[in-house]
């Protein structure tokens, strides 16, 4: 059994299965991919679309409803490659030139590895990147972070900024393979692959092999957790945390201006004129900076609450890093004003 | 240097002549195109074609018109246009100068292996 979906294909549509699909989905785009450079290169892979669809409708004939992947793999194999065409188009005029430009965008990227993850796939991704074991990787990260704590930090930094690999292409890419049909195809049978293995998992693991997994997993969430946690959000969210850190911000200012007052009445021997002539400009810079680093995590919690449960959309990468880049450095701003502060109570 | 590699280099060469030769004949569908050039064993792969037809028609040698098809979408049909008439005769010219190049090597070469063989004998 196997799901399909529903596809146009330049104006009919076609029952397809969900491998097949893909295969075809990813021949497609890398057709775009090759045809970028060149002028009317959407036009060319639209032809190139409707030749597909007359193809596989003649392939199909009457009594064959759904395109299962052999359909796509003869068409594909009738059509040719990307690099088929490199090959037997470029013309006297230079105008091979994208061809040589394909093979530096092939050019290894560095993307966290979706398929092989202990926690983000950062070291996996990594692994791929520079072409050696992943478990090696793991094992001396293992052993180095009890001597540099600070490795911890850098690897949770790079789970945020090194983007997942999602798509054949950009797998293919983390390893540095070249993207042609053959790649993308095993690629894509890779992950059909992997969802097999994922379905009997469950029953052929052992219990050690299990406990590790769940350690791995409740180690994860909690690690997630609380990444989600220094993380804040996008567009509609913005503007709304933006309103709450605001508010807290004046209400911070108020409180602030107040709190001297307090500690006035209790404790009354100290000294506070040091304070008073001292530091109205500290205190409000000790005020924005527990202001920032109170409330990105509120607003952070506010986020995933909301994602969990009112539907709002996940923060982008680039507002992520600002934000715990911003209560990282209010955080030690605030720590550093705090023992700078005059106000120490043994005075 | 590989023989299959000059081959087809030697196809590829050809390639657009042959296009421009074969809509000569009067207005046709890419997949003509494709089934003609097959038969004449030009092209292995068919999506070799429309890249070429892309790169024919932005060069204005060629235009193309939709045409209402009984089965499935309407189909584009490519045509000469008048600089494409042209540019072919330029390339009828051109081929017919090498392959009377061509010929003429090939006959001055057997002439002369001949004439060595006959005074080796």
């Amino acid at each position: 059994m196997k799901k399909t979906v529903t596809v146009n294909l330049s104006g009919t549509v076609y029952n397809i299965d969900e491998d097949a699909y893909a295969l075809l989905d990813s021949y497609l785009k890398n057709l775009r991919v090759c045809f970028k450079r060149e002028v009317d290169g959407e036009e060319i892979v639209r032809d190139m679309e409707a030749r597909i669809a007359e193809l596989l409708n003649e392939d199909l004939g009457d009594k064959q409803t759904v395109i299962t992947i052999e359909n796509v793999e003869k068409v594909i194999g009738r059509m040719g490659k990307p690099e088929d065409f490199s090959d037997e188009d470029a013309d006297a005029d230079g105008k091979r030139s994208w061809a040589g430009d394909k093979s530096t965008t092939m050019g290894k990227r560095l993307f966290r590895n979706p398929d092989d993850r202990i926690l983000g796939g950062v070291l996996s991704g990594i692994a791929a990147y520079f072409g050696i074991n992943a478990t090696l990787l793991r094992l001396l990260l293992l052993v180095a972070v009890f001597f540099v704590h600070v490795l911890i930090l850098i690897y949770i930094i790079l789970w945020i900024v090194i983007p997942l690999a999602r798509t054949a292409t950009e797998k293919l890419q983390m390893r540095g393979q070249p993207i042609n049909m053959e790649n993308i195809g095993k690629t894509v049978t890779e992950g059909v692959d992997k969802v097999g293995e994922k379905v009997n998992a469950g029953k052929t693991k052992s219990f050690l092999h299990s406990l590790g997994n769940g350690i791995v997993e409740v180690v994860g969430f909690l690690i997630k957790f609380l990444l989600v946690l220094l993380a804040v959000c996008l567009t509609p969210a913005l503007l709304f945390g933006l309103i709450v850190v605001f508010i807290l911000l004046v209400v911070a200012v108020g409180v602030a201006g107040s709190v001297p007052v307090m500690f006035f009445q209790l404790w009354p021997e100290v000294d506070w004129n040091i304070i008073t002539t001292v530091s109205p400009a500290l205190t409000l810079a000790f005020s924005v900076c527990a202001v920032l680093a109170l409330g990105i995590p509120v607003l952070a919690l506010l986020q995933i609450l909301m994602q969990a449960f009112g539907g709002w959309k996940p923060m982008s990468t680039g507002v992520r890093v600002f934000l715990i880049l911003l209560w990282m450095v209010s955080l030690a701003l605030g720590i550093a004003l705090f023992l700078q502060y005059p106000l120490n109570f043994y005075v | 240097m590989n023989v299959d590699n000059v081959k087809s280099q030697m196809r590829k060469g050809m390639l657009e002549y042959c296009i421009l030769l074969l809509l000569h004949r009067g207005a046709s569908y890419a997949s003509d195109i494709i089934q003609d050039l097959k038969e004449a064993k030009l092209i292995v792969v068919e999506g070799t074609l429309y890249p070429l037809l892309t790169r024919l028609k932005n060069d204005e040698l060629l235009s193309y018109k939709w045409v209402e098809s009984t089965q499935g979408p309407p189909r584009k049909y490519y045509c000469l246009t008048e600089k494409g008439e042209d540019f072919l005769s330029e390339l009828q010219m051109a081929w017919d100068e090498l392959s009377g190049t061509v010929n003429h090597l090939r006959t001055n070469l057997l002439i002369s292996k001949n004439y060595e063989e006959d005074s080796n004998s």
